[in-house]
């Protein structure tokens, strides 16, 4: 085996620039393969601890009867826990409210966290410093629909748990950035403090935010999302990305191999002396298209090589800087990042690793397998076949 | 300085005495305005940004639980009736003959897209059940002279905490008022016009309802028809008032 | 010349066939991948189009200011004869009316009262007008999981997840109810003929689509529309068009100062996709770019090979006295034929490909397990003017220039060595 390494490597080698273009086209399907799926990954884990960070914490204990895909339950989706059962838990409570940014009415989901919370990302610290009547937070993309600016004041109605009505100049203390759109859109957060002050619904909460996943036993009346189940959309849709760039760099795979194989069928059919020759030395037909095979493989082994060599700093590069993306694709109800950074995994760089030695493997015994069907004679002659 | 002084002092005394008077003056407002049951036709005229519309109907309400609304004009909307029993509500519509049920936070949608709730054209309950009352002042609206009532709710379960009132003084009606948020922060105004006696009591035909928060003219409610205290039978505050 | 050399080109399969072969696959490739990466970066901007901004959308001027709150009190009137006037002034495109709507879907009992009712989420597209083409536009077919689409009025699809909520099957009868243009209440019966699942959960749980005219009745907006949409008629965006389009529309109601006047956006000021336009630019020529040096190596490659494989035919013909100038010259004469031939017919190959793509697609939602599909699911190439010459880069040019370097050999090699290679 150790000799068919060395005759591989001696005949690629001697090959000079033949070889090297079909490795170069190698290594960049290499490359490219690790590139995107690291980007992808890279994607996947920051839109992730985005979320984790910004809106799921290790999972959420939500009230039955509130479903967040329906505004109409938020009037009754919520309800108070006894003091026992709310340790590692973080209440958010959701009511209706509308703002009056210059004259238009804009409905509002009003969120009251507490002010001196850790679990989330969200700065409401900010709230606890202000010394406004009722300063709350948004995102930048409210604070772009409803034309508001830190500092900034809004009147706001809202109802209490009787159904009076109470208004207030609400003051922006703070306008967050955060990659995670359901968070900001169409949302003003509050101390929960005062909202419980505001609606009096003293210690009520629509849902909790888990701190410790695993303390959360049964109880009536609300509903345990894990992290998981949270993630799973956010997944789904990170999937789909992939499968999608999948063919475009099977594609350049594809062309990578193809080069291959034809460089194997040249190779072929122009040294069947030598094939006759180890033939005639005692090697049997199939070692010989072993042979061959090792040979068609080495290429991936060098492509591997010269891939690393200049992907390598590449890969470092763009991990440490990012890669941009515009705001439009922020908008789309997901997290994105302005900027991802990619994450290579062992895993995916050994899974190219294999997929790029086993599909040149493949390729370069097809028209290995002709040599198997060689008449011996003939080829030692080096007559045409 | 000296002015301000004597003006504090003579407004000492009415103050004082005011309590009972400003209760007097509510119940007689009460008298006038509401009633345990009515039957009321009346149209309302919406003030869109585009066009306004009217829209008339039929009304029949008992005490502040019940209430049956027929629509009659215009096309589009004649044959839908609207059934409210505490605070579940029904509405029937002709084209599709189906009952379809709201929950208790339909009510606090904008009725025909006008500046008032189903909450505000249903509320029927007598202004001395909900609030403490006193008189602020006086002034002068459209040449009749009137009293400045302050309501401060005494019950929970009212949408507007505080309301002031401008109250004829002659004829006891409310030419103006204003509801405020909790706050303070005058959320509505209504404005009276046309008092006319009816059946025995004065009552304004006319009403505008301006949500002060927004933009545009609001919305004017005239009753063209209205009858207290008449017997109405219980049969229209069922369901099977609605589908026939 | 070029007769005799096509002659021997075709006549020896083994000078032609498999080189052809191998540089129309590999043209055919660069061309494909080539539009598959346009389509599939632009994806997001497709997606955007066909759902919400079209290539140009006209709404009111008062409803494109508050659009996110569906404001159908400031739609537009009059959409039939504006969208004539636009169909005689820009034959080459579609245009088509769309209402979104708000409200709730009612499912009645037996007796006729509410059984259950959820918030809606509607949406009135041309479903009737089959050359409006948005059934396809809105992926309609391929979200349907049950029944079949709306044949006539009264007829609708529904969301997915609500008919699993409710228990409802094909064929049964909800109410809509909700409010009309003008705040009135609106109410209408539909038959569902089919649910649907478009993978955004909102969407899902409260989808009702219904035609256009049902919605105008129900919403009281005869002869109305929030939203016009103009699409290229190869549903293909092109941005310079869509900019001289509404500079010219818009210029018509410059003077008009009705808030309920119709404006025109294209899809570049729309959802903030002026960025990601540019980004799609970029990338996806640098996608290229790279896809096509790669595919040049390895055609570079090919013609170094198909070079080598003649050194054999090089000796004879050497040896019966050709200069090795012209068996130089023909070597570079028959493979920029067999370039040509590889590139037309790869790129021939490609474009049908992409083609094929642009208008089929690629669904990878099977690949999807149980996936909810806010991308799209179905990748779609797109077919760019590009396409046509881009194959010829590595089919040709890398072609030849392999056969040249080959062919050097020709010179560097004795004759008699070369004649050897013949020996038998």
């Amino acid at each position: 085996m150790k000799l068919a390494f060395q005759l591989a490597y001696k005949n690629l080698i001697g090959a000079g620039l033949r070889t090297w273009l079909n490795v170069i086209v190698l290594s960049f399907a290499f490359v490219v393969v690790i590139f995107y799926n690291g980007m992808i990954d890279g994607w996947n884990e920051q839109a992730m601890n985005d979320s984790i960070a910004w809106e799921y914490g290790q999972g959420q204990l939500i009230n039955d009867k509130y479903d967040p895909l329906d505004p109409f339950t938020l009037q009754d989706g919520h309800g108070m826990l006894p003091p026992e059962q709310t340790k590692g838990l973080t209440p958010i409570l959701l009511r209706q409210a509308s703002i009056y940014p210059d004259g238009r009415m804009l409905t509002v989901a009003l969120k009251g966290i507490e002010a001196a919370q850790s679990i989330l990302d969200l700065p409401t610290e900010k709230l606890l410093d202000s010394k406004a009547a009722l300063p709350a937070l948004i995102g930048n993309r409210m604070a772009a629909s409803a034309n508001l600016k830190e500092g900034g004041e809004v009147l706001i109605r809202w109802r209490d748990k009787n159904g009076t009505f109470d208004a207030t100049q609400m003051t922006i203390v703070g306008i967050f950035d955060s990659n995670v759109p359901t968070v900001d859109n169409g949302q003003i957060w509050i101390s929960i403090e005062k909202l419980w002050k505001m609606t009096g619904l003293q210690d009520h909460a629509t849902l909790f935010i888990v701190n410790n996943e695993s303390k959360i036993g049964k109880i009536v009346g609300w509903g345990f999302k894990s992290q998981e189940s949270l993630l799973k959309s956010l997944s789904d849709i990170i999937q789909t990305k992939k499968v999608s760039g999948s063919l475009m760099y099977m594609m350049l795979l594809a062309i990578a191999l193809l080069a291959i194989f034809d460089t194997q069928v040249l190779s072929i059919f122009r040294r069947q002396r030598e094939i006759g020759t180890y033939i005639a030395m005692g090697m049997t037909r199939w070692q010989v298209a072993g042979l061959f095979t090792v040979e068609g493989s080495m290429y991936s082994f060098m492509a591997t090589l010269v891939g690393c060599l200049y992907g390598i700093p590449f890969f470092m590069y763009i991990a440490d800087i990012g890669i941009g993306i515009p705001p439009a694709s922020r908008n789309m109800g997901i997290a994105i990042a302005e900027r991802i950074f990619p994450v290579y995994g062992l895993g995916l760089i050994l899974g190219t690793v294999a997929l790029v030695v086993t599909s040149a493997t493949i390729v370069s015994f097809l028209p290995a397998r002709k040599i198997a069907k060689m008449n011996p004679v003939d080829a030692l002659k080096g007559k045409l076949q | 300085m000296k002015y301000l002084l004597l003006l504090l002092l003579c407004c000492g005394p009415v103050t004082a005495q005011s309590e009972p008077k400003a209760a007097s003056i509510i119940k007689k407002v009460d008298e006038n305005m509401s009633s345990d049951s009515r039957v009321t036709e009346s149209q309302m005229i919406i003030h869109g940004r585009r066009k306004s519309r009217t829209v008339s109907s039929k009304g029949y309400s008992e005490g502040y639980e019940k209430s049956f609304t027929e629509y009659l004009a215009p096309a589009r909307e004649k044959g839908t009736k609207m059934l409210k029993l505490d605070d579940r509500l029904w509405i029937y519509s002709p084209a599709t003959d189906r009952v379809i049920q709201l929950s208790g936070h339909m009510l606090r949608q904008s009725v025909m897209g006008s500046d008032l709730s189903y909450e505000d054209m249903m509320e029927n309950r007598k202004l001395t059940e909900m609030y403490h009352v006193k008189i602020a002042g006086e002034e002068t609206i459209n040449g009749r002279l009137t009293w400045i009532l302050e309501l401060d709710a005494k019950v929970a379960d009212v949408p507007y905490v505080k309301r002031k009132m401008w109250i004829d003084q002659k004829r006891f009606v409310p030419l103006k008022e204003d509801l405020f948020a909790k706050s303070g922060q005058l959320l509505k105004r209504v404005t009276m016009e046309d008092i006319a006696q009816i059946g025995g009591r004065w009552y304004p035909r006319k009403m505008n309802y301006k949500d002060m928060l927004k933009d545009g003219k609001g919305t004017d409610f005239i009753v063209s028809k209205i009858e207290f205290n008449a017997p109405i039978s219980e049969h229209l505050f069922s369901k099977a008032v609605l589908k026939k | 010349m070029i007769k005799f050399l096509l002659k021997g080109v075709l006549g020896d399969k083994n000078r032609s066939v498999l080189p052809i072969i191998i540089i129309s696959i590999g043209v055919a490739l660069t061309v494909l991948l080539s539009g598959y990466i346009r389509g599939a970066m632009g994806d997001i901007i497709n997606q955007n189009a066909r759902f919400d901004t079209g290539h140009v959308k006209i709404m009111t001027r008062a409803y494109a200011e508050n659009k996110s709150q569906i404001p159908n009190d400031l739609a537009f009137l009059g959409v039939d004869s504006l969208i004539n006037e636009l169909k005689t002034s820009h034959p080459n495109m579609i245009w088509v009316k769309r209402i979104r709507f708000g409200g709730i879907i009612d499912v009645p009992d037996d007796k006729g009262e509410t059984k259950g009712q959820g918030p809606a989420s509607g949406m009135a597209i041309e479903l009737f007008n089959t050359n409006s083409g948005e059934i396809q536009r809105m992926n309609i077919p391929s979200s349907l999981v049950h029944g079949t689409l709306p044949k006539q009025v009264g007829e609708a699809l529904i969301g997915q997840e609500f008919v699993d909520k409710l228990g409802l099957e094909i064929g049964d009868k909800v109410t809509y109810f909700g409010s009309t243009m003008n705040g009135s209440m609106a109410f209408k019966n539909f038959t569902i003929t089919g649910s649907v699942r478009f993978g955004t959960p909102a969407l899902d749980k409260g989808a009702i689509i219904i035609d256009i005219s049902d919605a105008q009745t129900m919403l009281d907006m005869e002869d109305g529309a929030g939203e016009i949409l103009g699409f290229e008629s190869d549903e293909i965006y092109d941005d310079e068009k869509a900019l001289e389009l509404t500079e010219e529309f818009n210029a018509r109601f410059v003077n008009n100062t009705n808030e309920f006047a119709p404006i025109m956006l294209r899809l570049k000021d729309q959802n903030n996709l002026a960025g990601y336009l540019d980004y799609v630019d970029v990338y996806s020529a640098m996608f290229v770019t790279i896809f096509v040096i790669v595919m040049s190596i390895v055609l570079w490659n090919t013609g170094l090979l198909g070079g080598l494989r003649r050194y054999q035919e090089f000796g004879i013909r050497l040896a019966l006295g050709e200069s090795k100038g012209h068996i130089y010259k023909t070597l570079i004469y028959e493979a920029t034929l067999i370039g040509i031939i590889g590139s037309i017919v790869g790129t021939a190959m490609g474009l049908g490909g992409t083609y094929y793509l642009q208008v089929v697609g690629i669904d990878i939602g099977k690949y999807l397990e149980n996936a909810t599909m806010l991308m799209p699911s179905v990748i779609r190439a797109q077919v760019t003017p590009e396409l046509f010459y881009i194959g010829f880069i590595p089919g040709l040019f890398a072609m030849v220039f392999g056969n040249m370097l080959s062919g050097i050999g020709i010179y560097k090699r004795q004759t008699a060595a070369l004649f050897k290679e013949l020996e038998v």
